[in-house]
C-alpha cells in the first residue's frame, strides 16, 4: 500500500523563478525506510516539507502535480491534522526546542500534551523514549541549555515519543558523535522494525546502505537516481551527482580497478566481509 | 533515572509555603490590589507601608533573598532617580536650595517623595510577583482559565526569547572580537561594536521564528485535541476561596471610603 504519492510534482517557493522541485513521480510503500541523499542544495529539505505537508500548507509557493498522503490530496488534507500522522525531525537542533519548557522531561511530553494523551500514559511514554534514547541523565536539565548533540537527541526523542506512522528526518545525526550516530541509526532500526514508514535525509552514506529498503537521489530538485538501495549505491554514477559511494563499494570498484573484483559491488561492511570470506574460502 | 522527579509530576506540584501555593491568579489578584491601593490612597506614607508588606510577604514566602536583590537595586535606581527629577523641577513657593539655575523647593521634594514611593509600591508588585510566580504556572493557570494555548505560548516564548537575544548578542560579540574589533574599553567602543550588530540579531531572530513555527508544528501544537497538561496546579482549597472573598471584599470597602470619604 502507498502512503505516500507524487505524480508529476514541482515546487517553487514564493517570490522565486527556479523551481526547487521539479517533475517528481514516485509511490512511498507502507513500512519501508527511504533514504534520500543528494549534495548540498539539492532539495532534499524542500523535499522533506513536501513529504511532511509543510508545502503548501506553510510554505505557499507555487505547487504543481499531486501530492497524494494516503489516497488523500495534501491540499484537502487539514494541516493540523498532518502533525498527528507524520513527524518531522529537522536539521537544526536548536530551533527544534519549544523554549517554554524547564526540564528535558517536560519538553518531550510537549507534543503529548498536545495531541491530548491522558498523564498517566503521557508519563509512561515519556519514560520509555527517555530510556530508549539513553537521557536518562538529561530529564531534569533546562533543555535550553543543552550542547547541540543533546538537543537533537531530545528533538528526536519528542517526535518519537508522538508515535507517528510516518516520519521524516532530516540529517537526526548532524550535530552527533559517533557513538550517538550509532544509538540514533539503532533506533531508526527499531522504528523500521515496528512498521514505521520512515524518509531519512542523510549525508553519511554508509549508513544508509545499511538501513534503508530504497534510496533517492536528488540533484537540482529532480530525482535523477531511485531504487532498491544495492541498486542506487552500487551504482558509479553517483559521484557524478555529487554524492560518495559507500565505503563498501568504494572498496570493490578499486578491486576492480585492480583486477580482483568481487563477484557484485557490495554496500555494506557485512557484504564486504562475506565477500572476503568467500575469497579465502574460509 | 529519577523517578522521584518524575513521580511529581503524577500531582500538583507544590511547595508547601501558603503564599507560593495559591493558585498564580489568586496571587495575581491580591498583589493587584496591593499595587492600587497606594494609587487609591495617593500617600507616601501608605506606599512606604506597602513596600514594607512586600518585604514581610517575601519574608513568609522565603523569597526573601531573591526578592530583595532585584527590588532594593531596581527601588534605589527608580526611587532616587524620580525624587531628583522632581524635586528640582518641580516649582513651588518655598525654596529650600538653589544650584544655579535649579532650584529646590518643598513641594518639589514633597512630591518626589510621593511619585517616587508609588512608583517604586508598584514596582513592588511587579518584582514580588516575578519572584513568587513561575511565569508556567500562571499561564497553566490562565489556560484553565480558557486562555488559548497560543496566546500563552506566545507570552512564555517572548520572555524565553529575550533571554536567547541576550545569549545571542554576547555570541555576535565574541565573534567580532575574535576578528579584531574592539568590543570593550572605552564607552564609545562599546557603542560602535554593539549597533552593527543589531541588524543581524534581529534579522537572526526573524529567521528562527520561522523554524520555530514549525518546530511547534511538528509538536502537533494546532492538532484539533484538548491539550491535557503534565503539571498539575493544586485545586484551589475553599480557605483561600473565602481568604481571596476577604481582600477582595476589604479592598472594594477601601475604594468606597476613600470616593465617598
Amino acid at each position: 500500500m502507498n502512503c505516500i504519492s507524487l505524480k508529476n510534482v514541482s515546487y517553487k517557493y514564493p517570490y522565486t523563478e527556479e523551481f526547487a522541485l521539479q517533475e517528481l513521480n514516485y509511490a512511498f510503500e507502507t513500512g519501508k525506510c527511504y533514504g534520500i541523499i543528494g549534495a548540498n542544495g539539492s532539495g532534499k529539505t524542500t523535499f522533506c516539507n513536501l513529504l511532511r505537508g509543510m508545502i503548501p500548507h506553510f510554505f505557499e509557493g507555487d505547487l504543481t502535480g499531486d501530492v497524494l498522503i494516503e489516497g488523500k490530496d495534501v491540499r484537502n488534507w487539514d494541516s493540523n491534522l498532518l502533525s498527528t500522522k507524520i513527524g518531522y525531525i529537522f536539521q537544526n537542533p536548536f530551533t527544534q526546542i519549544s523554549g517554554i519548557k524547564d526540564t528535558v522531561f517536560e519538553e518531550i511530553a510537549l507534543g503529548l500534551e498536545n495531541l491530548g494523551v491522558e498523564k498517566e500514559e503521557l508519563i509512561d511514554r515519556v519514560i520509555e523514549v527517555v530510556k530508549l534514547l539513553k537521557l536518562e541523565q538529561l530529564i531534569k536539565k533546562n533543555p535550553n541549555n543543552l550542547s547541540g548533540g543533546q538537543k537533537q537527541r531530545v528533538a528526536f526523542a519528542s517526535i518519537i515519543a508522538m508515535n507517528n506512522d510516518i516520519l521524516v528526518i532530516d540529517e537526526p545525526t548532524s550535530q552527533l558523535d559517533p557513538e550517538s550516530t550509532a544509538e540514533i541509526f539503532a533506533i531508526i532500526n527499531l522504528l523500521k522494525e515496528q512498521g514505521k514508514t520512515i524518509f531519512l535525509v542523510e549525508h553519511k552514506v554508509d549508513l544508509i546502505a545499511e538501513y534503508s529498503d530504497e534510496v533517492i537521489v536528488l540533484k537540482d530538485g529532480r530525482i535523477t537516481l531511485s531504487g532498491s538501495t544495492l541498486d542506487v549505491l552500487s551504482n558509479i554514477e553517483l559521484l557524478q551527482m555529487g554524492v560518495m559511494l559507500p565505503q563498501a563499494a568504494m572498496l570493490s570498484y578499486d578491486m576492480q580497478k585492480a583486477d580482483e573484483a568481487f563477484d557484485t559491488i557490495a554496500i555494506t561492511k557485512s557484504q564486504v566481509i562475506e565477500q572476503i570470506k568467500q575469497r579465502v574460502g574460509v | 533515572m529519577d523517578y522521584a522527579f518524575i513521580d511529581s509530576f503524577r500531582k500538583a506540584q507544590v511547595q508547601n509555603n501558603w503564599f507560593l501555593d495559591l493558585n498564580p491568579l489568586s496571587k495575581l489578584n491580591i498583589i493587584l490590589i496591593l499595587a492600587i491601593i497606594p494609587i487609591v490612597a495617593k500617600s507616601w506614607i501608605v506606599s512606604v507601608a506597602v513596600i514594607l508588606f512586600y518585604f514581610i510577604l517575601a519574608t513568609a514566602s522565603s523569597r526573601i533573598k531573591q526578592f530583595s536583590k532585584v527590588y532594593i537595586r531596581l527601588g534605589l535606581l527608580i526611587g532616587s532617580l524620580l525624587f531628583i527629577m522632581r524635586a528640582m523641577f518641580i516649582p513651588g513657593e518655598d525654596v529650600l536650595m538653589k544650584f544655579g539655575f535649579l532650584t529646590i523647593t518643598q513641594e518639589g521634594v514633597d512630591h518626589g517623595i510621593q511619585f517616587a514611593t508609588l512608583v517604586v509600591a508598584i514596582c513592588g508588585a511587579l518584582v514580588f510577583y516575578s519572584v513568587a510566580t513561575q511565569a508556567k504556572d500562571l499561564m497553566l493557570a490562565l489556560e484553565k482559565k480558557g486562555v488559548s494555548p497560543t496566546a500563552t505560548y506566545v507570552i512564555l516564548s517572548s520572555l524565553q526569547s529575550i533571554i536567547d537575544l541576550g545569549s545571542m548578542s554576547k555570541l555576535i560579540m565574541e565573534s567580532q572580537k575574535a576578528r579584531g574589533i574592539e568590543t570593550e574599553g572605552k564607552a564609545i567602543n562599546r557603542i560602535k561594536a554593539f549597533f552593527p550588530i543589531l541588524g543581524p540579531l534581529f534579522l537572526g531572530a526573524i529567521s528562527n521564528s520561522e523554524e520555530k513555527a514549525i518546530a511547534m508544528d511538528a509538536r502537533a501544537f494546532y492538532a484539533p485535541a484538548k491539550n491535557t497538561h503534565l503539571r498539575e496546579l493544586r485545586p484551589v482549597p475553599l480557605s483561600e476561596k473565602i481568604i481571596l472573598l476577604i481582600v477582595n471584599l476589604a479592598f472594594i470597602g477601601f475604594i468606597v471610603w476613600r470616593v465617598v470619604g
